[in-house]
């Protein structure tokens, strides 16, 4: 997929994995947020993180893409690490423009969308193909329909954020993501901000990528949406994977306590 | 109360005939009454008073010296306001980098030359040559690059351009920072993980949008600042005051010539108040008409990110 030579052997990661998280530690100070976390995503595969609020859900999401620096372990995604260059036995830290080439290939949607207020709908897909990839603006355009088709936007193309509902944001959100082609998607609680009956439509653009076989790592309370869509199930708690599997076994029969007491209170 | 539902009984009040009588103010009347009274003496007084020699106001208003003043007042400001937009700027980037080295020293920047009375600044830099005789740019091998007198960089102009952008780029690092502070740090973020550079969001993603709050205290700026120019005359520059005073030593016709100032000040002024006016106005509409296409006109492609969204 790539020509850059895929590290995934020397860490141990299987030759097709996609994310490759060994022993993740992340610092606040003395703050510990993350504890030695593990995972792993194949191609086209999607995992499902839950757990409770501040059990470093979110900063592990964060981490995958470089926006938090790790403080231990080995991240690669793709069978490369993305802030670092290794020769060796060194990690070299890369200039920032290299770590934004890396990062345009991870997306990731936010809780809170975080559309760009001051742009419509195409100017926010558009805006990193063209200033970051330097494509043509018409092609970029282009493409933009296809993408605001295929999460049934393409009429608002001309709008400007705040005039649509937040179903309607979080999928402009997850189109803009995918206007830069990335090799793997991050949710961070993609429909926590939204009104109930606002959720299924963005649940419904989720499974439809997950079909079309994106790999995607989903932070989540959807526990249906984990177990009719993920590979995987992961519950964290403390900075720690408490338990993983199967979606479907684990939400039927969660081995650890702490896993059963917070699946009676989401589900 | 025509179509109301509400049938009065047949012995009521016809309401149609109610007259409201309004409260009386005794106080407020007496006021006005002494105001206009005030209002009257001091035009009076003003206007007959042979020393305020209306005539020769008149005479002076276009004087060519006095506008050469304006135009000078009018350009220093302009520089002054673009100069200390630019430093001010990059003083607020620097105040809000994660990195010591630069937040430490904009900070003391702004508090340096914001705490310094302008006054004092100005004489400050017009006086720069008693300590510094020469400019040097001097490299270790090269040798002089160049050298030259203080006395000839450092005219009053130059001083005054170089004092007035210090003091007023102080304010506005501080005007520009709480703009950048103001936009969520999730527009940050979103930018950085589409793959954009910091350098790239920031001109891109959070300057637009904290535009709509610096645009509106820096047309006050602007407003001071013209004000503030006025000291400049005390260091021989020129300006709107200067010229007049310049005039008036010969003539002695001291208060026309004031009167004249005060006028020229009045207006510009207004003129600028005016385009403050029209541009807080575009700032604060808040987007009643999103969604509504592409804006026409140059001026409103520039500031069409007024129609920007309060996302959570
Ligand atoms: N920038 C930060 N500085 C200090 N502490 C932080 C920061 N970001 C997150 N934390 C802390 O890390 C913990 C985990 O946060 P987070 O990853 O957001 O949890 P989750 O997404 O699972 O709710 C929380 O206790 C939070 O307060
Ligand atoms: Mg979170």
């Amino acid at each position: 997929m790539t020509s850059r030579t895929s590290h995934n052997a020397r860490f141990g990661a299987p030759e097709n994995a996609m994310v490759f998280a060994a022993g993740i530690r992340k610092s606040y100070g003395h703050f510990e947020v993350l504890k030695g976390v593990d995972l792993e995503v194949p191609e086209g595969n999607v995992a499902c993180i839950i757990g409770p609020s501040g059990s470093g859900k979110s900063t592990f999401l964060r981490c995958i893409n470089h926006l938090e620096e790790i403080n231990g372990g080995v991240l690669l995604v793709d069978g490369d690490f993305v802030g670092y260059r290794l020769n060796g036995n060194k990690l070299y830290e890369l200039p920032p423009a290299a770590i934004c080439a890396r990062r345009a290939e991870i997306g990731m949607v936010f809780q809170q969308f975080n559309l760009f207020p001051h742009m419509t709908v195409m100017g926010n897909l558009i805006e990193a193909p063209v200033r970051v990839r330097g494509e043509r603006p018409a092609a970029a355009r282009e493409r933009a329909m296809t993408l605001l088709e295929r999460v049934g936007l393409a009429q608002k193309h001309d709008a400007y954020p705040r005039s649509l509902s937040g179903g309607q944001q979080q999928r402009v959100a997850i189109a803009r993501a995918l206007a830069m082609k990335p090799k793997v998607l991050l949710f961070d609680e993609p429909t926590s901000a939204l009104d109930p009956e606002l959720v299924g439509e963005v649940l419904t653009v989720m499974k439809d990528l997950a079909q079309s076989g994106m790999t995607m790592v989903v932070v989540t309370h959807e526990i249906g949406f984990a177990r009719e869509v993920a590979d995987q199930l992961i519950f964290m708690d403390e900075g720690v994977v408490v338990e993983r599997g199967s979606p479907r076994e684990m939400i039927a029969s969660p081995q650890s306590r702490r896993t059963k007491e917070f699946l009676a209170r989401v589900l | 109360m025509a179509d109301s539902a509400y049938k009065a009984p047949a012995n009521a009040t016809d309401t149609t005939a109610l007259v409201v009588v309004p409260l009386r103010h005794p106080f407020r009347i007496a006021a006005i009454t002494m105001v206009v009274i005030s209002v009257a003496a001091i035009l009076y007084s003003v206007f007959t008073n042979k020393e305020f020699q209306w005539p020769i106001v008149g005479h002076y208003m276009l004087n060519p010296i006095i506008l050469r003043g304006l135009a000078t007042t009018i350009t220093l400001t302009v520089a002054v306001m673009i100069i200390a937009v630019i430093i001010g700027t990059i003083a607020a980037l620097m105040m809000l980098s994660p990195s010591r080295l630069l937040s430490v020293p904009a900070r003391v920047f702004v508090w340096l030359f914001r705490g310094a009375p302008a006054l004092v600044q100005l004489i400050l830099w017009y006086n720069l040559s008693i300590v510094f005789k020469t400019i040097t740019l001097w490299l270790p091998g090269v040798g002089t690059i160049f050298s030259v007198q203080t006395n000839d960089v450092m005219t009053p102009m130059t001083a005054a351009i170089v004092a007035l952008s210090l003091h007023e780029a102080g304010y506005m690092a501080e005007i520009v920072r709480s703009g950048l502070n103001s936009v969520v740090r999730g527009q940050t973020e979103a930018a950085l993980s589409l793959g954009m550079r910091p350098a790239l969001s920031i001109r891109r993603i959070v300057l637009p949008q904290a535009m709509r709050l610096i645009i509106p205290p820096t047309g006050n700026e602007a407003i001071n600042l013209l004000k503030t120019t006025s000291l400049v005359s005390i260091i021989a520059v020129g300006d709107l005051l200067y010229s007049a005073q310049a005039i008036y030593a010969r003539t002695f016709e001291t208060l026309p010539l004031l009167i004249v100032v005060t006028i020229w000040y009045l207006i510009t002024v207004s003129v600028m108040s005016f385009g403050q006016y029209h541009l807080e106005r575009y700032f604060s509409k808040d987007d009643r008409k999103t969604g509504r296409g592409r804006s026409r006109g140059i001026l409103r492609r520039i500031f069409s990110f007024r129609q920007r969204a309060a996302v959570a």
